[in-house]
């Protein structure tokens, strides 16, 4: 017999149904207005007594700031005349150029603006969509703008090293938007043509090569080209306002987040020297208050150098700022370290990743991801931090503010500054802690 | 299977604290063999192949890859990276690489192959396991059983010559699970020498050259599956495998 004896029960066939498109609520404006804010007395109530607070509130602050205020005039007696009850913006608006850059000389402020310019340039390849390497240009930002914005804001004709590196520094940045230019276009880049011809006798580490070359040769050509400008000296003393506010919270800022995986890392090591180490120095930093460190590092840190070294306040006061943020930043990145399954670790292993390998690629990626939230928090901390710099005399935009109100002509205008450096800040902090929402949504959707 | 030892245990114990896991353990796997370690949980089969990887250390006894004997240092970190792959129970891949960047990392950082070559051989390896189409995706993204092989292509893109899987089923579906086991039965078959901690005992009866049992930190029962699966000399074993057979 071919078949089997008992034949199989004839079986249906299972056809899955088709996928409906998910329900989508059509309420209108009204109808939301009314479940939300309307649904029972209660609430209704609530709702009413709420806005007549907000009202209340707003209302008031709207007429002194704006309705009552007046915009022209030359000092604070003459703004008291027009209108006794509005604020006095004359003030704010005659200074703002103080606010924003300190005592530093108004002719030669064209520098600030184009260092933040190019630091800006410098950033704008790491948003779009089609560069490569965006890790090594933001590491080269870090690295190498601040050599560049140190010989653009200090300047001083007899800085050679300062000038070089400066040369170096803006000889990247020209490279890597010829770079990006040329590969848009579909050309073939200089380093890569260089690699060509250097792999006709050197094939090992030639890619290396093209592009260090062609990077001394742009640095050679800038060195010459700009060897009769001469950019005066001004002291980091008259440097201040909203453009110190941002060199220290900004140096601060980058370099917090290496100095604290460092920590952290050390902190986690098998290793009790690195271990010891690294929770002393957070421990101890972590229990002092900033102002504190700022004062040692300013009075007590001179203590320990001979007399014939004068030493640049700013320096001490980065040095400061940024060994604080480290520490705290130290005990974050901890946090998102300890979250990484120890499977990871074992993965890692197994393929045959070393520490570093493993820290580099498996760990501090995950970690760091998972805790932006936290690490911004602390930057906008930082920022908001640094204005206690303006307590040990540095004229940051705190400090200018404040002497708005000891100008003869403004005598007593406290708080019109106050109020527009605190819009000025929660401009910064708020697109920080918006950067970060952009970044969890856009880190989120890769998983 | 050839007559080169692949691995070479002897004497072997380790403690957890004052929990003595393995008791003297001595283990001989040649080249090109399949062995599967089953046994109660607890019995310290997982600890057994994870001290082979250096995951722990062992306090007594001696272990050789290929005749290498393995201390702490970074000459055996190397003979262990070069020869031995292992797959987890709950996969453990890198959930913020894609499919693709799993199995290239490797080779690309530690096997210094270039970029291009290293992502051409790492389709191969995972067209061979059947998933080459999910190379863009991430972890997040894809099944269990799908995971796990992905696991076993990231091993792969190694090539090593030892593969130790603990446990390599025992986290997914019944309907993923044969699809694991055939691309284990299929790197079986070209000549892997694999240590296998699994429950799977008809995967046992199907590839293994020996089966080992294992209770309470020793060696019971070693031979081959006909022998220690079917005529098992020890009652621990025969309890065992009823409660296996009949769950």
């Amino acid at each position: 017999m071919d078949k089997p004896s008992t034949p199989k029960a004839e079986l249906l066939e299972f056809i899955p149904r088709p996928s409906r498109p998910p329900v989508i609520p059509t309420d209108g404006f009204i109808v939301k207005l009314k479940k939300h804010l309307f649904s029972n007395i209660w609430n209704t109530l609530l709702t009413i007594s709420v806005f007549t607070l907000l009202f209340m509130l707003i209302k008031p602050f709207l007429e002194w700031a704006i309705f009552d205020a007046v915009w022209s005039a030359t000092n604070r007696r003459e703004c008291l005349a027009i209108s006794p009850d509005g604020a006095c913006w004359p003030g704010v608006i005659q200074w703002l150029n103080g606010l924003i850059y300190g005592r530093y000389p108004i002719d030669q402020q064209w520098r600030i603006n184009l260092g933040f310019g190019l630091g800006l340039a410098w950033l704008i390849p790491l948003a779009l969509k089609q560069v490569q390497q965006k890790i090594l240009i933001a590491l080269s930002a870090i690295i190498l703008f601040p050599f560049l914005g140190n010989y653009l804001f200090l300047g001083g004709s007899d800085h050679w090293f300062n000038y070089t590196v400066a040369c170096v520094a803006l000889a990247y940045l020209l490279i890597l938007y010829l770079n990006i230019a040329l590969t848009y276009l579909g050309h073939k880049t200089p380093g890569e043509s260089l690699e060509l011809l250097i792999g006709h006798f050197y094939q090992k580490r030639a890619a290396l090569f093209g592009r260090l070359l062609i990077w001394l040769i742009v640095t050679v050509l800038l060195v010459f080209t700009f060897q009769n400008l001469t950019l005066v000296l001004v002291e980091v003393d008259s440097w201040g306002g909203l453009f110190l506010t941002l060199i220290i919270s900004g140096f601060s800022i980058v370099m917090a987040l290496p100095i604290g995986i460092l920590l952290a890392l050390g902190r986690r090591s098998q290793m009790p020297v690195f271990r010891w180490f690294s929770i002393c120095t957070i421990e101890l930093v972590r229990s002092v208050p900033l102002i504190t460190v700022l004062f040692m590092s300013v009075t007590m840190l001179p203590l320990f150098f001979p007399n014939t070294i004068q030493l640049n306040k700013l320096a001490q006061v980065l040095v400061a700022v940024c060994v604080f943020a480290g520490a705290y930043m130290a005990e974050t990145v901890r946090g998102g370290l300890q979250g990484i399954p120890p499977g990871q670790f074992e993965a890692a292993k197994s393929v045959g990743l070393g520490y570093w390998y493993t820290m580099a690629f498996i760990i501090l990626p995950q970690a760091l991801r998972a805790m932006i939230p936290n690490i911004v928090t602390s930057f906008i901390s930082l920022f908001k931090d640094t204005t206690l710099v303006s307590i040990i005399g540095l004229f940051d935009i705190m400090l200018m503010a404040r002497n708005i109100s000891i100008d003869k002509d403004w005598l007593g205008l406290h708080t019109e500054p106050l109020i527009a450096i605190s819009f000025l800040f929660f401009i910064f902090c708020y697109s920080m802690s918006q950067y970060s929402h952009h970044l969890e949504k856009k880190l989120k959707k890769s998983r | 299977m050839s007559d080169r030892r692949a691995i070479e245990i002897s004497g072997l114990n380790k403690w957890f604290d004052d929990f003595h896991v393995l008791k003297d353990i001595s283990l001989t796997v040649l080249e090109k063999e399949i062995i599967v370690v089953c046994g109660p949980s607890g019995s310290g089969k997982s600890t057994l192949i994870r001290c082979i990887n250096h995951l722990e250390n062992h306090q007594e006894g001696s272990i050789s890859i290929f005749g290498e004997k393995l201390e702490n240092d970074k000459k055996s970190a190397d003979i262990i990276r070069t020869n031995i792959g292992m797959l987890f129970q709950n996969f453990n891949l890198f959930p913020h690489l894609t499919v693709l960047e799993n199995c290239t990392l490797g080779p690309i950082w530690l096997r210094k192959i270039p970029e291009l070559k290293a992502i051409e051989q790492s389709t191969t390896i995972l067209d061979r396991v059947g998933i080459a189409d999910l190379a863009a995706k991430y972890p997040g993204q894809i099944s269990g059983g799908q995971k796990q092989r992905v696991a076993i292509a990231r091993s792969l893109a190694m090539e090593p010559k030892i593969m130790l899987f603990d446990e390599p089923t025992s986290a997914l579906d019944p309907e993923m699970i044969k699809e694991v086991l055939d691309v284990m039965i299929d790197l079986a078959k070209s000549g892997m020498t694999m240590i296998c901690v699994t429950h799977e005992m008809q995967f046992a009866q199907q590839v293994a050259d020996r089966v080992i049992f294992m209770a309470e930190g020793e060696i019971v029962e070693m031979g081959p599956p006909d022998q220690v699966l079917k005529n098992p000399k020890w009652d621990r074993t025969s309890q065992f495998l009823e409660h296996i057979l009949t769950h």
